[in-house]
């Protein structure tokens, strides 16, 4: 191989053929192009005709360039360049890959694992062994082997990041395991993170074994590590922490809920001389009980992702609810107006109060009753001491009762009625807040009256126990703090019986500060946990991997990562803590005292290139041009010049046809298409094809009977009339369709009765012709029974007889006869009183075989006698033709009561 | 199903194929003949004829016989009628079925045998029209008149060439015509003049009145090829190969012009017309000058040309 720096030839003898390129000159230069063989009948003229300048044919010279280029390209793709040579291994014997597959190493694995099938490629080209060493435990110490190249490829393949830290110790000891003595070429695939010194031991282990190449991402690339920050009590804040120092982009984090749905993103900056900065995420209370976890964005590992647990939630708000409500209608019920104004903001939980501080709450809601027994009395106050806030609510029950220590003041039996019916005094308003309320700020609207209490005794504490006062000073809103917690009693009830307080928005505004008032308390712990999510090194959350172990709920927090117990959620689905990398990792460090000898690279390098396939296409297409170039020149390409370029077109529209041959074909040869073109490219009139081919052309020579007169006497111009398959084409283009009734018509299939429903019901208008003189039978045969049987299913409105005032008789001729080529029979119509379709009746049906009146043959005579006869009648036809045309295309204005009197002075005449 | 296991005989096949073949030409050429015949009408000469063209004052010397009897009682002077010159004419026609007529540069365009038959046949059916008697030359054919004589011509002309004892390849035969006969050839006459000059002599020896067209091909006459091409003949002549065509366009041209000049020469020599054609032009303009040349006064010393 000769290389050239970055470029080399893998057979760089074949560069020897660029000896013959100037022959190839020579010999282009001297060979005349062959000639174009021409049959000439005048050649007797051209005989002995000589050139006055003897220039021979030369090749041009563009050519000889051309094909001097295709022979210098092919010589080059012989000798095989190669862009960017990855050298040979150094040194000999196996190859040792030490790859960190801890946590830090998932930020650019691809390249890691690029860089590892490389080097493996290459011991597999020089025909080396390999072994793997990946420093992160993984369970099981298995002893180190050698291994065939192709082996190994399939172990690097296999290879990913493992979400907890490496222990290089415990790769050093493995590494004994393996005979290296003959010296083996050594690379170090590091995370560039340092554990405690072990990266110096291994190194200097390492560095006895052979050359060693130390790979190490750059410094401001390493793993970053976020932990729950300090004071998560008021903003949910993370902690970032980085292994270099110095200036660094901003770091961006990203909050999102258990469905992965982003809540919120912050940004923090690292101090330049600092390796960690705290990140605060400002959020409202309700989005952020719904945090599951925050990454870093960017960044996939599992020390970029932080997994949020009820623990660094905001407890729900439990409301005792198994005590008696005071009312089964919601409205006066006692939890009501608490659960509407607490909803919003926090979770609710409901349940027996013992039962709901077993779990984390922030806020405890005790309306109007007892406290509980003994035991639950217990319990509340063991958990108020802890830090539970409970919120009591005054009515009726705690009126009457008798003593009660989980209240923060002593009451006064009975309660206080302000302004009841035998009372002068009217309800009390609430006075402003005092300023060292939890409810300091808050306005105090005028309209909130309270009209029963309960009161306190008087005490020396109770004006500090006072949170909130009638505007008499009577208290209202009182607390006690007990060790952590605190006690809390609102002196009214929760419903709208002694006040209408609950009604306020202020309610909403006190239950608001008041859950904020309380950390609440974790729950008890749970015993042992089962793993339920676990991370993977990428930081992605799946199902544990079978090394996964329960662990004690108590100890989680202070589980060191590992193996056994990868980061990752442990509980159940309900009920889940989290188990986070941060919590082992302590603090980040770059590896830097490395013993000396050792070569630093990166993992970034330009892969190789081989040029040869790309040269050797290009010299064939040149052969190619060249070949056409070489039959041009030679006449034998008998296109002209137009020829040509409609081939290139050709070539370009069939390319651009193939690229475009998904899109819909809109060239109009869909049938379909052509259909619609040709229903609505005129104004026509249709017929339903009824499958007797008499009746279908006796239908056609009518509707083109009656076209011709329309076009003659009015300003409707129709095209040629259409057949129509009521089962197969769309009907919606039509204003008309004449439909005769036939003994050959089969009933609708469901898809024709949708059709036709849609038509009739979007304006169209269908004219049933029964064709038998109205003389119903009654049998069989009858076409009012054939037609209810072949219209099963389509909503054709009650039919009624014509009225003598119906627009039909005077849309364009004044007419009350509707003959066709039978008289007689009655027309039936839609009552004028339904008023869709501007009026205009959906359905028309007679008997009078209108077709066969207006029929004409190709001279434009009558086809069919009319009975009982005249040529009056047959115009009588005609005129009902027209009348129909107009309904069906102007509607209902001729009923328009404005022309009754112009109507009424011709009808005088 | 007897009568399908028949063998049609193979002449009546040939026949039929040659029919199929003959209206489009036949037809080509009556329309072509038509647009020109509205051009062109009678004599205008006195002559022989049955059609009445004037009466004249009887002078002596006038046989008795042609004293118009009629005319002469109503006037109480004798008269002459005369009547119009419609002596009818044998005309022979002859075109090159030489191999090089059968070329086109192109395939838009007629191959030369092609047009020049074409012209042929609307030049007969030109003089048949005119009461003229044609005959192909060579085919030993007497002159006919009359539509069937016309379907004969074409008939002949569908038939393949064969080649006469004594005929040259690009030259009429050289046979005996009667005297004042009219003679039309049409070819390329791309063949040494003094061969041509040996046959019109024999010709106008007998005083026939001959027309020589000259069909090429616009290639034939540009010369529009370029570089290095090797030119093969039609008739076996020795392929030549020239490195430049460019280099020789103006020698071509100047050989072609020397060959027209010596053709019209020779026909300026005795008497006859002659006229050149080029298939990429309209055939009308050729048919109409060819039988302008032919029913109008001989003009001695002038060969039309230009016309084409």
């Amino acid at each position: 191989m000769l290389s050239l720096g970055g470029f080399a030839f893998a057979s760089p003898w074949l560069l020897a053929g660029f000896v013959i390129v100037p022959a190839l000159w020579w010999l282009l230069r001297v060979t005349p192009p062959a000639p174009t063989i021409v049959r000439f009948p005048a050649i007797r003229l051209l005989l002995g005709l000589v050139p006055p300048e003897e220039t021979p044919a030369r090749t041009p010279l563009w050519l000889i360039l051309l094909r001097m280029l295709l022979a210098a390209l092919l010589i080059l793709a012989l000798a095989h360049p190669i862009v960017n040579p990855t050298a040979a291994l150094p040194g000999g014997g196996p190859l040792l890959l030490v790859v960190d597959d801890g946590w830090a190493a998932a930020t650019d694995w691809p390249a890691r694992q690029r860089v590892m099938t490389e080097l493996i490629d290459r011991a597999e080209r020089e025909g080396r062994q390999v072994v793997l060493l990946p420093t992160a435990p993984n369970g099981a110490v298995d002893p180190l082997s050698l291994v065939r190249p192709a082996d190994a490829r399939g172990q690097a393949q296999a290879l990913r990041p493992k979400p907890w830290p490496t222990d290089r110790a415990v790769a050093l000891k493995r590494l004994d395991s393996v005979d290296l003595h003959g010296g083996a070429s050594v690379y170090w695939l590091s995370d560039g993170l340092d554990d405690k010194g072990g990266a110096q031991a291994l190194g200097e282990k390492l560095r006895g074994i052979g050359a060693v190449h130390f790979l190490a991402p750059p410094a401001v690339q390493t793993a970053r590590l976020v932990a729950l920050g300090p004071d998560t009590a008021r903003d949910l804040t993370v902690t970032v922490k980085r292994a270099a120092q110095g200036e660094a982009p901003p770091v961006r984090l990203r909050a999102s809920g258990e469905d992965g749905r982003m809540l919120a993103q912050a940004e923090g900056r690292f101090p330049e001389d600092r390796g960690s900065v705290d990140v605060a995420f400002k959020m409202p209370t309700e989005l952020r009980n719904r945090v599951a976890r925050i990454d870093i964005e960017g960044e996939t590992t599992a020390g970029s992702t932080l997994l949020i647990d009820e623990e660094s939630r905001r407890r729900p708000v439990g409301i005792a609810s198994d005590r008696p409500t005071g009312s089964a209608q919601p409205l006066l019920s006692d939890t009501y107006y608490v659960e509407r104004a607490v909803e919003p903001f926090a979770e609710l939980r409901r349940g027996a109060a013992g039962e709901l501080i077993k779990r984390g709450l922030s806020l405890l809601v005790l309306p109007d009753g007892d406290a509980g027994s003994g035991d639950e009395r217990n319990a509340l106050k063991k958990w108020i001491d802890a830090g539970g806030v409970m919120v009591r609510f005054a009515g009726p029950l705690m009126a009457e009762a008798q003593k009660d220590d989980l209240l923060p003041v002593t009451l006064r039996h009975g309660g206080r009625t302000i302004g009841g019916a035998m009372s002068w005094e009217k309800p009390a308003h609430l006075a402003p807040f005092p300023a060292e309320s939890p409810f300091a700020g808050l306005e105090v609207p005028s309209d909130v009256t309270v009209a029963r209490q309960v009161l306190a005794e008087p005490s020396v504490d109770l004006g500090a126990k006072t949170w909130m006062r009638l505007s008499d000073g009577t208290p209202l809103v009182t607390a006690e703090k007990r060790g952590k917690g605190w006690l809390v009693l609102i002196h009214t009830s929760a419903n709208t019986a002694w006040s209408n307080l609950p009604l306020s928005g202020l309610f909403v505004d006190m239950l608001r500060r008041l859950v904020q008032l309380g950390q609440g308390q974790a729950g008890a712990a749970e015993g042992v946990l089962p793993p339920w999510q676990i991370m993977d090194g990428f930081g992605r959350l799946a199902a544990p991997p079978p090394t996964a172990q329960p662990a004690a709920g108590s100890a989680l927090a202070k589980l060191p990562v590992g193996p056994s117990h990868p980061p990752g959620f442990y509980g159940t689905e309900e009920s889940h803590r989290a188990l986070n990398l941060s919590g082992s990792v302590t603090g980040l460090a770059p590896i830097t005292d490395l013993p000396a000898g050792l070569s630093r690279e990166g993992y970034v390098k330009a892969p190789e290139l081989d040029l040869r396939p790309g040269l050797l296409g290009a010299a064939l297409l040149l052969a190619l041009i060249d070949l056409v170039i070489g039959y041009g020149l030679r006449g034998l390409l008998h296109v002209e010049r137009r020829v040509g370029v409609a081939i290139l077109l050709g070539i370009a529209l069939a390319s651009a046809q193939a690229m475009a041959a998904d899109a819909p074909n809109t060239s109009g040869a869909d049938p379909a298409d052509r259909y619609t073109i040709e229903a609505t490219r005129d104004l026509r009139l249709a017929y339903v094809r009824t499958g007797d081919a008499e009746a279908d052309s006796v239908s056609r020579a009518g509707l083109q009977g009656l076209g011709t007169v329309l076009a003659r006497r009015t300003a409707v111009e129709t095209g040629d009339p259409m057949e129509v398959d009521v089962e197969n084409d769309e009907l919606i283009f039509f204003p008309l369709i004449y439909w005769p009734v036939t003994n050959a018509q089969k009933p609708l299939s469901p898809q024709a009765v949708e059709r036709v429903n849609r038509y009739l019901a979007t304006g169209g208008t269908i004219l049933f012709d029964a064709r038998d003189e109205g003389q119903a039978t009654g049998g069989a045969n009858d076409a009012a029974d054939r037609l209810s049987q072949l219209l099963a299913g389509v909503k054709i409105p009650p039919l009624v007889q014509i009225p003598p005032d119906h627009v039909l008789t005077k849309s364009f001729y004044l007419m009350q006869d509707f003959p066709g080529r039978w008289d007689g029979s009655v027309l039936w119509v839609e009552p004028a009183e339904d008023r869709v379709n501007d009026g205009v009746s959906t359905v028309i049906y007679g008997a009078n075989d209108w077709a066969a009146a207006w029929a004409v043959d190709g001279q434009g005579f009558p086809s069919y006698a009319v009975v009982p006869g005249g040529e009056a009648q047959r115009e009588q036809a005609f005129r009902f033709g027209i009348n129909l045309v107009m309904y069906a295309l102007t509607g209902n204005y001729k009923a328009d009561q404005v022309h009754v009197p112009a109507i009424l002075e011709r009808l005088g005449q | 199903m007897g009568l399908s296991m028949v063998p049609t005989p193979p002449t009546r096949h040939e026949a039929e194929a040659l029919a199929g073949r003959l209206p489009p030409l036949l037809v080509e050429a009556e329309r072509i003949a038509a647009t020109v015949i509205q051009g062109v009408h009678g004599r205008r000469r006195i002559g022989t004829g049955d059609s009445f063209w004037q009466f004249r004052a009887y002078t002596a010397g006038d046989p008795v016989t042609r004293i118009d009897w009629r005319q002469t009682g109503k006037s109480g002077r004798p008269y002459i009628r005369e009547n119009e010159w419609e002596a009818a004419q044998s005309v022979w026609l002859w075109h090159d079925r030489s191999p090089s007529m059968d070329w086109h540069s192109s395939r838009r365009l007629p191959l030369k045998s092609e047009r020049a038959a074409l012209l042929l046949l609307a030049l007969s059916a030109l003089l048949i029209r005119g009461g003229e008697r044609v005959a192909l030359l060579g085919e030993g054919d007497r002159p006919g008149h009359g539509p069937a004589v016309l379907e004969r011509l074409a008939l002949r002309l569908a038939q393949p060439h064969k080649r006469k004892p004594g005929e040259q390849d690009g030259l009429p035969i050289s046979i005996e015509l009667p005297a004042h006969a009219g003679l039309v050839l049409i070819s390329d006459f791309l063949t040494p003049l003094d061969e041509l000059r040996r046959i019109v002599m024999g010709f106008a020896g007998r005083r026939v009145r001959g027309h020589l067209l000259q069909v090429l091909d616009p290639a034939e006459e540009t010369l529009p090829y370029d570089g290095r091409v090797r030119f093969d003949g039609l008739e076996h002549e020795p392929s030549t190969l020239v490195s430049r065509v460019e280099s020789i366009r103006g020698q071509y041209l100047d050989k072609l012009a020397a060959q027209r000049e010596g053709l019209a020469a020779l026909a300026r020599l005795y008497g006859w017309s002659f006229a050149t054609h080029r298939t990429d032009h309209p055939p009308h303009a050729a048919l109409l000058a060819l039988f302008g040349m032919m029913s109008g006064a001989p003009q001695r010393g002038r060969p039309q040309q230009g016309w084409v």
